[in-house]
């Protein structure tokens, strides 16, 4: 979202309270939606769990095209749309829910690098195993990317996304990793998170915050989808800690909602 | 151990030790990890191995290219800049290169390759002017295409293009994030204490070009310079690191800035006349006023005629 929509986003969200209506779109949930979009839109949903502002998830075959960004999940609100968790954080701050409010510069210096640690890692290697393992991409992403879809649009559509995902993985220096390395920087993201979060029920001590979210979205979906192969969660089961703090989120905030 | 590694890196300017962030990265590293590299400091990256800079050659011959696999190769060496970091330091130090690569890349890419006025006054002058002849003409206007393809995948817009509002975003974006940075590194000399580590070194890598280089748009540079600790940052690497980069190159590179100074001069001036003579020579026969004999042949064959101009012009 551009700065100048920003400001005025803000500016109007400040004046209307947080409806009732609030929705979140996302793809559809059984048939088409994949690991790294259901992760992003489980984020959100955690975070507005957090903050307690409620919302109405709707399932929609053509969500990548009706988000402003282009990226899943986005959130409609009152009259506005607002994708990614980066700015829905914006915007219901904005609204005067926060929940990084009680944090020092320090630490929200260290929240928003953890973030970013996760959007650069976690977030890239579900891309890379997704489009780029030629096994999972053939069997899994291609057919559910494409599955609302008839032919022969279905195979142009999840080509094209495939060589989008292939371009931007060159771009930013993954194109020559293969699936070990990847899986060795998953390996490493979660040692880190690991060793941040050690034994506190949260990444902050007591309080969650959107990092909490953002983690939780991630490691949460990457250990109940089922891949090709169950590499990925092996390394993630790999850290005690995480396991139970994805368990207690989960209780907390999705008790009444079992998946 | 055999030949040391051969790393190769873009030259030095504005008072650097190179002026490309990734090299910079990799020199500061190779510094605090004690790696003993041999530096070829190149202005043509077709000599390098792999046609890319920055480049690693192995003592077994092995090209490397990008920075995190080279940095790994140094560790697994034991040139490790990190040994002495916590369990816990060295998660904040991870976390905090994917805050400077997500934040601050895109950002330091836009100001010295999008934005139309930096890029055509300063970087492009500058990477053409160190080239040789004829890769000056081309390869600039190339890695710019290059850079620029790079941030369209990044921000996943593929008809990106410099603009007002995108530069308030990436520079939102990266001015944040230099104020987290200098938010954590605080009173501290480092990230982690008295000694560097390669936060530092990518802290230091994409912060100092922004520092160094005079752009005619310099918002980042101006944000850096209120940010008191960042900069003292930079200047103390660049003052214990590089100590011979930046006294006598600065003095180079105001000799760069000189017009009187042209590198290449003797080729230069060879092609800049041979284009001239090309030209007036082709003027010249153009217009009639001087033109080529065809019939010479002709005049041998029929040579009982007497009038050998009549022939010319039945053969015109």
């Amino acid at each position: 979202m551009s700065l100048a929509a920003d400001a005025f986003v803000s500016q109007m969200a400040a004046a209307e309270p947080w409806p009732e209506s609030a929705t979140l779109y996302q793809p559809l949930k059984e048939d088409q939606i994949l690991l790294s979009e259901c992760a992003s839109s489980l984020a959100v949903q955690a975070y507005l769990r957090m903050c307690g502002l409620p919302v109405q998830v709707v399932c929609k075959a053509n969500a990548e095209y009706m988000s402003p960004s282009g990226k899943i999940p986005f959130i409609h609100v009152g009259n506005q749309v607002v994708s990614e968790l980066g700015p829905i954080v914006q915007f219901t701050k904005a609204k005067g829910h926060s929940l990084s409010e009680g944090l020092d510069d320090i630490q929200r210096a260290e929240m928003k690098a953890y973030m970013e640690l996760v959007n650069n890692m976690l977030l890239t290697a579900e891309l890379y195993i997704q489009w780029c393992d030629d096994g999972t991409a053939a069997e899994i992403t291609r057919p559910r990317y494409s599955s609302p879809y008839s032919w022969p649009l279905s195979t142009i559509l999840a080509y094209q996304k495939q060589w989008e995902v292939r371009r931007k993985m060159n771009a930013i220096g993954w194109g020559g990793k293969n699936l070990e390395q990847v899986y060795e920087d998953v390996s490493q993201c979660c040692q880190a998170l690991s060793q941040r979060l050690g034994t506190q029920p949260f990444f902050f001590n007591k309080q969650p915050t959107e990092l909490d979210a953002l983690v939780f979205g991630h490691l949460f979906t990457i250990l109940t989808t089922r891949l090709t192969s169950t590499e990925l969660a092996e390394r993630v089961r790999g850290y005690g800690n995480l396991l139970s703090f994805c368990r207690r989120i989960e209780q907390t905030y999705f008790e009444d909602r079992t998946s | 151990m055999a030949a040391p590694d051969e790393l190769f890196v873009w030259e030095g300017d504005w008072g650097l030790p190179s002026v490309n962030s990734d090299c910079l990265v990799l020199l500061a590293y190779a510094q605090f990890s004690g790696a003993p590299l041999k530096v070829h400091k190149v202005c043509n990256p077709w000599r390098c191995p792999g046609g890319a800079i920055p480049a690693l050659r192995t003592a077994h011959k092995e090209a490397l290219w990008r920075p995190s696999d080279i940095i790994i190769h140094l560790r697994k060496q034991k040139y490790n800049a990190d040994f002495d970091l916590s369990a816990k330091e060295a998660a904040d130090s991870l976390a905090f290169i994917a805050l400077i690569q997500q934040k601050l890349t895109p950002a330091v890419l836009y100001a010295l390759w999008v934005e139309p006025k930096n890029y055509v006054e300063v970087t492009r002058r500058w990477y053409a002017e160190h080239m040789s002849f004829p890769l000056s003409l081309f390869l600039p206007g190339r890695m710019q295409r290059h850079q620029l393809d790079t941030l369209r995948l990044l921000r996943g817009d593929a008809s990106l293009e410099a603009s007002e509002e995108l530069e308030k975003e990436l520079y939102g974006d990266a001015t944040d994030c230099m104020d987290l940075l200098a938010q954590r590194l605080g009173t501290q000399k480092f990230f982690f204490g008295d000694s560097p580590s390669s936060l530092d070194a990518f802290v230091f890598g994409w912060l100092a070009p922004i520092l160094k280089c005079k752009l005619p748009n310099g918002k980042l540079q101006q944000h850096l310079k209120s940010l008191d600790n960042l900069h003292a940052f930079c200047a103390n690497i660049l003052l214990i690191y590089f100590p011979n980069n930046s006294a006598p190159r600065s003095g180079r590179s105001d000799e760069c800035r000189d017009p009187e100074h042209v590198p290449n001069r003797r080729t230069k001036q060879f092609l800049s006349a041979l284009a001239a003579l090309g030209a007036m020579l082709s003027y010249a026969l153009l217009t009639g006023m001087v033109s080529v004999q065809h019939g010479h042949k002709g005049a041998v064959e029929h040579s009982g005629l007497s009038h050998p101009h009549q022939d010319d012009d039945e053969d015109d």
